[in-house]
């Protein structure tokens, strides 16, 4: 049972980031994109942590871990980019 | 046993959020709109999947980390979100039809910065004329 389910969420999030993928190429702003990309690394974090227990090795979780840091940091920079017009 | 219909539970009310969010996403008409629609979907529905994953993983150690990585999306989540609506601000980003802005910030504070600015300069135009 538990197995189908977490099955029918791994497709239903790639199904979501097609949908987040929709949005990205046609959003009207550049902001757009930037949230349609936030979506769909959250969707790849659980995606690796599903995939994580269903396989029974454990030690994705520190890849998801280091995964969302580093997907923070991009977006802080996008974000100071787009604000300032340069970044350091 | 019933640790797993807990945990599908707490699957399948994740799973229901990120649909919403993701519908949100599609059919709002607005940037502000639709950080609204995912700014909270999106932090509730993946809180949800990891609460329901720690119920599945028996283990102190994968627990702790699970734990960490929902802590530190739904710190990082909403300070995302805020920091693009305020980058959609400072750019002037149109808003939908239709829509209205009742406290407008940035306006309140260029017009008390440029009537600062004219008090200045009156003084210290009275000052060198004698």
């Amino acid at each position: 049972m538990i197995n189908t389910v977490l099955n029918i969420i791994v497709v239903g999030l790639i199904l979501f980031s097609l949908l987040a993928i929709i949005r990205a190429y046609s959003g009207p702003t550049v902001l757009d994109r930037v949230v349609a990309m936030n979506v769909i690394t959250t969707n790849v974090v659980l995606i690796i942590l599903i995939f994580s227990f269903l396989d029974k090795s454990f030690y994705y979780i520190d890849v998801a871990f280091v995964f969302v840091l580093g997907a923070f940091i991009g977006t802080l920079c996008i974000l100071k980019l787009l604000r300032e017009g340069h970044i350091i | 046993m019933v640790l797993q219909y807990v945990a599908v539970f707490f699957l399948l009310g994740g799973f229901f959020f990120l649909i919403v969010g993701v519908i949100g996403l599609i059919r709002l008409p607005d940037v502000y709109t639709r950080m609204h629609a995912l700014g909270k979907c999106d932090t509730l529905g993946t809180g949800m999947v990891l609460i329901g994953l720690m119920f599945l993983v028996q283990d102190v150690t994968n627990i702790t980390k699970l734990i960490l990585i929902m802590a530190m999306i739904i710190t990082i989540n909403p300070v995302v979100t805020h920091l693009i609506a305020k980058t959609a601000y400072n750019r002037g980003t149109p808003m939908a039809e239709g829509s209205f802005l009742i406290n407008d910030y940035v306006a309140s504070q260029r017009r008390r910065r440029k009537r600062q600015l004219e008090t200045n300069l009156s003084k210290e135009g009275g000052e060198s004329q004698t």
